[in-house]
């Protein structure tokens, strides 16, 4: 296995401890607190996230094929397309987040009590959103020199591996945060 | 595109296929009203299921040496089990906290 490889294998082991802390965490004050709130009465939104996430994530598969085979024009393409969903889930990432902080929950008090809804959540969601914002950023900057020439298939497979474990961890996040906690 | 990219992408869309379905199905359960540690297991069941396949199939890691499948298996279980042990410490706490029991 190339060098660059395990290290981003080792970076990804890295950031699921982090995230398993995070969401241990956030399940202990949920489990922990009898009066959780439950605000979310949609998830339209979220089901779209999901979507794109997913979505980006075949076409950052597409773009790896094209790289394998050596369509350089095809793998550039696919990347700025899977960038294009990165961007369009951050906007909507955002979006989600200025309708939670338009309800009054900020990072230390909520309308509903448990002072720990509010920092749990932007925590855990926080945290994804900067992946995936810098994954975004990082994908783009790599389509870029893989077009010039400087950066070759293995690096768009690096690129994958991240891109790949940012929308795994949005599909714990899903349940975990959202659909576990949706209003009765 | 050569055979070999050909039959990956296949893979790389049937997965993308059953993916779609868990969640769907994810977002189905939780609209309905399960409640609970029932609700809690059918979705972390769900996603573990999303795991296996995206880890194996799109990070290839089914493809790598078994020794490094061993080696990311071993240590990633290792992880989960230990934060497995942390939050059902929740118990105690919300025991306490329902009962008026507990440390003062």
């Amino acid at each position: 296995m190339p060098s660059k490889k395990f290290a981003m294998w080792l970076f990804i082991m890295a950031d699921v401890m982090t995230f398993a802390a995070c969401v241990a965490a956030y399940a202990f004050l949920r489990n922990a607190t009898p009066d959780w709130p439950r605000p979310f009465h949609g998830v339209t939104s979220v089901a779209v996230m999901t979507f794109i996430m997913l979505t980006s994530s075949l076409t950052m598969l597409m773009a790896l094929t094209a790289a394998k085979i050596g369509d350089k024009t095809k793998a550039f393409n696919w990347m700025m397309i899977t960038a294009a969903g990165g961007i369009l889930f951050t906007l909507l990432h955002i979006r989600e987040w200025m309708g939670m902080i338009n309800q009054g929950v900020h990072l230390f008090s909520n309308p509903w009590g448990p002072a720990a809804f509010g920092s749990s959540y932007y925590v855990i969601t926080g945290f994804s959103l900067m992946h995936i914002s810098v994954g975004t950023i990082a994908l783009i900057i790599v389509a870029i020199r893989y077009r010039g020439g400087r950066y070759n298939a293995d690096d768009i497979e690096l690129m994958n591996l991240f891109w790949q474990f940012v929308g795994l961890v949005w599909l714990f996040i899903v349940p975990v945060v959202y659909l576990m906690n949706l209003a009765r | 595109m050569a055979t070999v990219e050909a039959q990956a992408m296949k893979k790389y869309v049937a997965v993308y296929v059953l993916l779609l379905v868990i969640t769907a199905l994810q977002f189905l359960i939780g609209y309905r009203g399960a409640e609970g540690e029932r609700l809690a297991v059918r979705m972390l069941s769900f996603a573990i299921v999303e795991t296996v396949l995206v880890v194996l199939f799109w990070m290839n890691l089914g493809s790598e040496k078994k020794n490094f499948i061993q080696y990311v298996l071993f240590t990633m279980i290792f992880v989960l089990a230990t934060m497995n042990y942390i939050w059902t410490d929740s118990f105690r706490v919300l025991w306490f906290r329902l009962t008026g029991l507990g440390p003062s």
